[in-house]
């Protein structure tokens, strides 16, 4: 029983080090649920869905999230995968949002919850390259809400377009900004392209 | 020491993974996240591009995004709404039902405004009240309501501006280059952080004081940057302001508005003065006001006063205190819109009338305006013209004649800025903000006054 026990506190110390406590962070309460397939998906729909991941933070890499308005594990290391803290980053914010399959062949529409871990497999480039049975590039100016302007290394979808002819983005823009509404000037910007989700039902 | 025993091999294993099994456990316990919060207030908020100025006879349909929790079966919300309209911007408001289009692309809930209402001559002024009826959240837009209804005005006698098509590469070279600072965090160096798969952060934004002096908001360091007749200062502020717009008043305050929706004003020594939350969600561009700083902001589309004084307005006062021009010294309020993918109203008005007012066109997409100030008895605006493969800035002066002056200057910076914080005006220049992979600059362009 004494070795047991011994051996015991080794193994809680052991469970300490930095790689099984950053596993088993946020991600832990996240799920692996199958999507929902629908038949709609309509573009204010999407608005309540990226509009209620705002204030969840960013995770590179990531694609879970609740609903507490706050990021559970800010100031993670930027691009590190690994920390698995609570949020989507840009390109996982914009798949679960425009409800894509993770088979890159299909274009259905998949309603993954919050809590549903999953990135997709775009970047923010292959989003902008039109990549995916799903996906393809727009014109820049006329783009209109939920669709998004992608770059190299960011992307983020439109919410509103503005007065002053910027457009309200909603985008999981980085580590210290996390996610939110922000007012960009994407459209003008000969870095980011125009891309669109087929199948919009309204 | 003896040999260990099977036994005690055995109970030494089974303590080991009993060990990692309940650590791991008790981990993912303490350390998962949040449930989604059951009792957490319901979502609601909102878009709306209101229309500013109108062409006579212009049909005027109000339409609006109403945003709200997030339904399990995927659906949209189940919103409804009114608008309170009444000719010019003052009397008793009329209550138009919103109805519910079919197409949410620019907004589902819309009201078509009777053509009597709609070409009043003195304009018309309205708000919205939004409500998602599943859980009986509301919204009104703007925040300010009644108190500051958002305001059409008539478009009319303005002089008509037709800039073709764009003609990329005709790049006006500037008077002066007037800042020109290497990466780093030494004097007088100008932070750089990211890299290349994150992009890159440098300065965010820039003012210009009457008298030339620059002040650069140096965010990765947290400091402003000054270049005062030829000698570098520095002011240390102690955050670091991801993305902030920065505008510096006559007291020497500089005002520095936070990515998440703060305004933090911060003596001319660096040391904290006041913050003050935004009154709305989203900002497009800082200012100077007549009587402190406004910030451009959203849903609403209007600019709300930040402080008055040298104090910090309530987000209600900013809100009752919001107006769809951005207010000028003089009385007046400058009105600009981008309409479509080419076209850029702007008009100087005073009491809902348009004194001046231009109506420009492009055959070349125009992206956001990123400055339009007065300057002299014109107009001073840079606005963008795009393509999906290239951009240049434009810079228009406008005038009695209609386009006084006009030149292209390059848009490519290496770092983002804050949205619309790439040019300031100051006296008879224009300023730019760039960087490249080497650093900072800020160019002069000097511009003539028009009589």
């Amino acid at each position: 029983m004494r070795i047991f026990l011994v051996a015991f506190g080794i193994g809680l110390v052991l469970t300490g080090a930095t790689g099984a406590q950053a596993y088993h962070r946020f991600w832990a309460g996240c799920n692996y649920d199958a999507p929902t397939f629908m038949t709609t998906m309509t573009r204010d729909a999407a608005q309540d869905y990226a509009n209620a991941a705002r204030y969840e933070g960013y995770q590179w890499g990531g694609g879970c999230w609740n609903y507490d308005d706050r990021d559970s594990y800010p100031n993670d290391a930027p691009g590190d995968a690994s920390a698995h803290g609570e949020g989507g980053d840009c390109s996982g914010l914009t798949f679960k949002t425009w409800r894509e399959s993770t088979d890159q062949w299909r274009d259905g529409r998949y309603y993954w919850r919050a809590l549903r871990n999953v990135h997709g497999p775009y970047d923010a480039a292959a989003f902008r390259d039109g990549v995916g049975a799903p996906n393809h590039v727009v014109a820049k100016a006329t783009a209109g809400v939920m669709d998004a302007f992608a770059s190299g290394s960011h992307i983020g979808m439109i919410f509103s377009r503005s007065l002053y002819g910027g457009d309200q983005i909603v985008e999981a823009k980085c580590e210290a900004c996390g996610t939110n509404i922000f007012y960009r000037t994407y459209r003008s910007d000969s870095s980011y392209g125009g891309v669109g989700r087929w199948g919009w039902t309204g | 020491m003896g040999r260990p025993s099977i036994r005690s091999l055995a109970g030494g294993a089974a303590g080991i993974a009993a060990g990692v099994v309940s650590a791991v456990a008790l981990t993912s316990i303490s350390a998962a996240g949040p449930p989604p919060a059951d009792g957490a207030p319901p979502v609601i908020d909102a878009a709306h591009v209101p229309p500013l100025l109108t062409l006579p006879g212009e049909p005027i349909r109000l339409r609006y995004a109403i945003v709200c929790t997030p339904r399990e079966d995927g659906k949209p919300c189940d919103g409804a709404g009114e608008v309170y309209a009444r000719p010019g911007n003052v009397g008793v408001f009329q209550r138009f039902e919103l109805r519910r289009g079919e197409e949410s692309k620019d907004g589902r809930y819309y009201v078509d405004l009777p053509a009597e209402l709609a070409s009043s001559p003195d304009g018309f002024s309205y708000y919205a009240v939004l409500r998602d009826e599943s859980t009986g959240a509301s919204l009104t837009v703007p925040s300010g309501g009644a108190n500051a209804p958002q305001l059409s005005v008539p478009l009319r006698a303005a002089l008509s501006v037709r800039l073709g098509r764009h003609e990329f590469g005709r790049l006006r070279a500037a008077d002066e280059q007037v800042v020109a600072a290497r990466w780093g965090s030494a004097l007088p160096q100008v932070g750089l952080s990211g890299s290349r798969d994150l992009g890159f952060a440098g300065p965010s934004s820039f003012d210009v004081e009457p008298d030339g002096t620059v002040d650069l908001l140096d965010s990765v360091n947290g400091r402003v940057l000054r270049w005062k007749r030829g000698r570098e200062e520095v002011v240390p502020l102690g955050l670091t302001a991801e993305l902030a717009d920065l505008a510096v008043e006559p007291d020497g305050t500089f005002d520095v508005l936070e990515a998440r929706g703060s305004l933090h004003a911060f003596r001319a020594d660096g040391s904290s003065k006041w913050v003050q939350k935004l009154a709305e969600r989203t900002w497009a561009k800082l200012v100077h006001g007549p009587s402190g700083p406004i910030v451009e902001q959203q849903p609403s589309e209007e600019w709300l006063p930040v402080a008055e004084a040298g104090s910090p307005l309530a987000t209600a006062a900013q809100a009752d205190r919001g107006r769809t021009g951005r207010p000028l010294g003089n009385g007046h309020e400058l009105l600009v819109e981008r309409v479509g993918e080419g076209e850029l109203r702007v008009a100087d008005a005073t009491a809902n009338a348009p004194l001046r007012a231009w109506r420009i066109t492009s055959e070349t997409p125009l992206g956001e305006v990123q400055l339009a100030e007065p300057h002299g008895r014109g107009i001073v605006v840079a606005t963008k013209a795009y393509t999906d493969e290239r951009d240049e800035f434009v810079v228009l002066v406008l005038d009695e004649s209609g386009i006084a002056a006009q030149f292209s200057v390059a848009s490519n910076s290496f770092t983002e800025t804050a949205p619309l914080a790439r040019f300031r005006l100051a006296g008879s220049s224009l300023y730019r903000l760039r960087t490249t992979q080497t650093g900072t600059f800020v160019d002069r362009f000097d511009l003539e006054v028009p009589r």
